[in-house]
């Protein structure tokens, strides 16, 4: 995440602040490989699979040694059945007398060279058709791909049944018949990495270092096709395995000679008036070697990519604890009646790839007055977001938050369940999030989705919710409401889609706004107007706002009072003004040095280096030592606890003795914001 | 809407005729000639050559070809050459048996596979999902003749609950019918109620975490509507997507199955046609077969539409 660096300076890398958890991915570079293998490895249903294909091809090899019967061996008896244990046979006869565990073993060839023999051809025709296709592009695709929609325009075994009625019955031509059906779903699947791979720099990259388009082909493009294609095959192999059996059973795959567990079942379906017997064994061979490779097929793909994190609707109220250390935190600077009342906000989640927790917020203090815009401002990772989220019982899932209390305009919500807490969200705590394009439903019109918390909370018809949603659009200035309200949200762009999210925030007369990064996803020019837009509605209405920022540029003209939160932590608070001039923790010095501005100087923008560390990696002692230019050796003892200094709290052990660097408060507002200094420029 | 459904019937044509070529000319590559297969072994040669010239097979295949193509333009697909029944009515008679039974599991496999699948992901990662997950990967590899051959014999044969085999007359009232569907049914609908159980389950995953949810629940709408209003549709989506294949490939397991329970459906007929080297049987097989996946695409096209206004035509 280069997220730090640049976004100190203004731009922000969206995908990093987007997720709700602020879990950093594991570093993708070096030891894939070695993690691929820990990760099959350690994948307990996939390695069954594995060892019992292990066993299949053994029986296969061994078939002959392992039983003393033959494969096409009748008694003497026609017409005999014994029965399982019956004269020496352990898993009986058939029909015809042949010992149905030797053509079991025997089967095991039949279903593994059949499932080889398919998946080859399959192999064989696909990959070069789908690379070719993918790379060329243009009419070679257009033609390839015409040939493909016809091939699967059938059901597969009815194609494989007319490629066989023109090659002839039997098990080799039956399997070919199944594999060049099979070749088209490797050339989709081929071609389609293919796309995807092209979209790649590196496949320009060495285009344009001037290597040969097949050179390009096979050592570019085909290393990234192999994981899924190795996957596919897998699972192709258990599809052809069953088609064997299948076309054996109906009589046009394996004949009679050949001991197929397919074969088997056609022959104890003659038998089937006097017993079910027969037709267990090889069911069960079939099922098995099925399941296996499916279960094989599925570890690799695993191994391969880690699947996105378990749903369901996850997402955790906030529970109440005790505070633990004596001494209380000096009480966060603000008016004598908030709206909100934050005092000791825990958040864990368990770590990636162990048991253990990490916690990504600890105790977070935070007042918010009413009528007030509390910025809270940090990099990502910092835990802004979910701390935001916490307020209204929105911790995703597997996160746990834990707090002594959250009190909104008098009332406590710490310990108010899932259903308690419904009528907090949307009707006094309303929200708008980074990313308005995904936050709206695509699949209904946006005035359904605005007039729906009007519906559930307020009770409105649906018409007066349907006039409400009209005149909310036109005050958050939309154009056109009366059409616009039937529009789809890709219909709309980044902008007035945020504008539609602000109208549903604001749509029930919440007593708080969550303004989450309600800027950074969208074009550099509507960004002003959408801060413009979301301050002059708070103060209409007097909404307290809650806004969550990486960039103190754009709280300037905003904010009544600052947060800034460094690693889980709030590093200082206090006034805008006191924190912009006379800033206590070299965090926030550094933040403020990063706010470009329109005065001439030398060198790079200042920036601070390195970036957030993951939580798991948060020391027991001040979390920004390893980045402060101001280190000293007292500053690796132990916590730090906030404390008082001038009219701000800090979280920093040499506070008193720094002198840091702030900026005139007005300077910063004349020439961070995208707007014009207007007369109201100066809150406060 | 409208223009939709004229536009994928358009497309459908061309498809088609491919399907139609592609078939013929892959039929005739067999070396086998048909006429021996039915006159037998010991036919002599010039009533062989009488038996190609009444088949028609005799003629120039650009000819053959062209010929039957402008019939089943027209609904004629030729004549049987075992029976010399027309074609077109054999396949009148056994499209309804087929669909039935097609449509029937279908129908069940998507409400059972998608009320286990949503559960599932629901209770991601608990006892429900892993009970879920695990029966879905095995209901993926059983046979479905297999299962019919088991129920067959316990529910036909020994409880004789239900028709272990299709009754020989015509089925004359409607629960006579349904009776002799139920057990083909459920051994073709496991593997594709396992299916869809898997890929509801996945999508429903994806879709509870996305920001619209995320957004519905910032509302303050009960869980329950945020899942069925906001989530479940969008979830819907690759699950009608994979409902088109599986429809496909519950015509083709059809095949297995109407050959356990001897319903005489299209797959027997499909069967037969092959084993005796039946070529206009097989190719009316082929096209009615790809006829109804055509349909049936047609018909998900339109629902993907309606399910995703990003499709839909303005």
């Amino acid at each position: 995440m280069s997220d730090a660096l640049a976004g100190l300076g203004g731009s922000a890398d969206a995908g990093a602040l987007a997720s709700p958890a602020p879990v950093p991915q594991e570093s993708a570079a070096g030891a894939t490989r070695s993690r691929f293998w820990a990760r099959l490895l350690r994948n307990k249903v996939a390695m069954a699979g594995a060892i019992y294909l292990v066993l299949v091809v053994i029986a296969a090899i061994f078939a002959p040694l392992l039983t003393s019967h033959d494969e096409t061996f009748a008694t003497r008896f026609q017409d005999i059945l014994f029965s399982p244990g019956e004269a020496g046979y352990v898993l009986g006869t058939d029909h015809v007398g042949r010992d149905i565990l030797t053509r079991i073993f025997f089967g095991a060839r039949y279903a593994l060279i059949a499932g080889a023999e398919a998946v080859l051809v399959a192999l064989v025709i696909g990959v070069p058709f789908g690379l070719a296709i993918g790379y060329f592009r243009g009419w070679a695709d257009r033609i390839g791909m015409r040939f493909v929609e016809i091939v699967v325009a059938v059901p597969a075994v009815v194609m494989a049944m007319a490629i066989i009625t023109g090659l002839g019955t039997g098990l080799t031509n039956a399997m070919l018949a199944i594999g060049l059906v099979f070749s088209m779903i490797i050339t989709r699947l081929v071609r389609a990495e293919v796309f995807a791979a092209r979209e790649e720099f590196y496949v320009d990259g060495a285009r344009a270092a001037g290597a040969s388009d097949r050179r390009v082909m096979w050592r570019h493009i085909l290393p990234n096709v192999a994981p899924p294609l190795i996957v596919q095959t897998t699972l192709l192999f258990a599809q052809a395995v069953l088609a064997e059996a299948a076309l054996s059973f109906l009589g046009i795959g394996a004949d009679a000679s050949q001991a197929s567990w397919g074969r088997m079942l056609r022959d104890a379906e003659l038998s089937i008036d006097r017993t079910i017997w027969p037709a267990i064994p090889p069911g069960i061979a079939i099922f098995l070697t099925v399941v296996a490779f499916n279960v094989f097929g599925d570890g690799l793909r695993d191994a391969f990519a880690r699947e996105a994190r378990g749903g369901r609707v996850g997402v955790g109220d906030v529970v109440p604890k005790e505070r633990s250390a004596a001494a209380a935190p000096p009480r966060p600077p603000g008016s004598d009646d908030p709206l909100l009342i934050l005092r000791g906000l825990d958040i864990v989640f368990p770590k990636p790839g162990e048991g253990t927790d990490m916690t990504v917020v600890r105790d977070v203090n935070l007042d918010i007055g009413r009528g007030e815009v509390m910025a809270l401002v940090g990099e990502s990772g910092s835990g802004k977001t979910i701390t935001g989220l916490s307020l209204m019982g929105l911790v995703p899932d597997p996160g746990q938050a834990s707090a002594e209390s959250i009190v909104l305009d008098g009332r406590e919500l710490v310990g108010m369940d899932f259903n308690d807490l419904r009528w907090i969200r949307g009707r006094e705590i309303g929200i708008i999030f980074q990313e308005p394009s995904a936050a709206l439903n695509p699949a209904y019109t946006v005035g359904r989705q605005v007039a729906e918390p009007l519906r559930v909370h307020l009770g409105m018809s649906k018409r007066e919710a349907r006039e409400r949603a009209i005149e909310l659009f036109a005050e958050v200035g939309i154009p056109d409401p009366h059409k616009r309200i039937d529009a789809f949200p890709h219909q709309f762009s980044g902008g007035m889609a945020q504008r539609v999210m602000i109208a549903m925030a604001l749509s029930c007369e919440p007593k708080l706004l969550i303004a989450d990064e309600p800027t950074t996803a969208l074009d550099v020019t509507v960004q002003g107007q959408m801060l413009d837009l979301v301050g002059e509605l708070a103060r209409s209405r007097g909404v307290s706002v809650l806004l969550i920022t990486h960039d103190l540029g754009v709280v300037a003209d905003l904010a009544d009072r600052v947060a800034v939160m460094y690693a889980g932590e709030i590093v200082e608070t206090g006034r805008l003004t006191d924190v912009f001039a006379t800033p206590r923790h070299p965090y926030t010095e550094g933040l403020i040095a990063a706010i470009p501005r329109n005065e001439p100087r030398s060198g790079d923008l200042p920036t601070i280096p390195g970036v957030v560390p993951p939580p798991w990696e948060w020391p027991d002692r001040c979390h920004f030592a390893d980045r402060c230019p101001y280190e000293a050796i007292e500053c690796r003892r132990g916590p730090v606890d906030l404390r008082q200094l001038g009219a701000s709290l800090t979280r920093c052990e040499r506070s008193h003795e720094l002198e840091l660097r702030g900026v005139q408060h007005a300077a910063v507002v004349a020439i961070a914001g995208w707007e014009q200094p207007t007369g109201e420029g100066e809150p406060a | 809407m409208l223009r939709l459904l004229v536009s994928r019937i358009l497309a459908a044509i061309p498809l088609m005729l491919m399907v139609a070529t592609l078939v013929f000319f892959l039929a005739q590559l067999n070396p086998v000639d048909p006429a021996a297969t039915i006159m037998g072994d010991d036919a002599d040669l010039e009533s062989l050559a009488e038996k190609r010239a009444e088949l028609g097979i005799d003629r120039p295949l650009v000819v053959q070809y062209w010929d039957w193509l402008n019939s089943a333009v027209v609904g004629d697909l030729g004549t049987n050459w075992f029976n010399g029944e027309e074609i077109t009515t054999e396949l009148r008679d056994r499209i309804p048996v087929t669909l039935s039974m097609v449509f029937g599991s279908l129908i069940v496999a998507l409400a059972i596979g998608s009320a286990f699948g949503v559960l599932a992901a629901l209770k991601a990662g608990r006892w429900p999902d892993r009970t879920i997950t695990v029966a879905s990967s095995l209901g993926l590899a059983v046979p479905n003749f297999w299962i019919g051959l088991v129920l067959a014999y316990y529910v036909g044969v020994k409880l004789q609950w239900l028709p272990a085999i299709w009754p020989t007359t015509r089925p004359d009232s409607l629960a006579r019918w349904v009776e002799a569907l139920i057990l083909p049914c459920v051994a073709l609908g496991i593997s594709a109620s396992a299916a869809i159980a898997r890929q509801a389950r996945s999508s429903m995953i994806g879709v509870l975490q996305r920001d619209y949810v995320r957004t519905a629940l910032a509302k303050g709408l009960p869980v329950r509507r945020v899942v069925s209003r906001h989530a479940i549709r969008n979830a819907a989506i690759p699950v009608v997507t994979l409902a088109g294949f599986q429809t496909s490939a519950l015509i083709g397991g059809s095949i297995f199955v109407e050959f356990v329970f001897n319903v005489p459906g299209l797959g027997r007929f499909g069967v037969d046609a092959i084993l005796r080297q039946n070529m206009p049987a097989l190719l009316g097989f082929v096209i009615v077969t790809a006829a109804v996946v055509v349909v049936v695409n047609i018909v998900l096209d339109l629902s993907y539409a309606w399910l995703n206004p990003k499709v839909r035509p303005e």
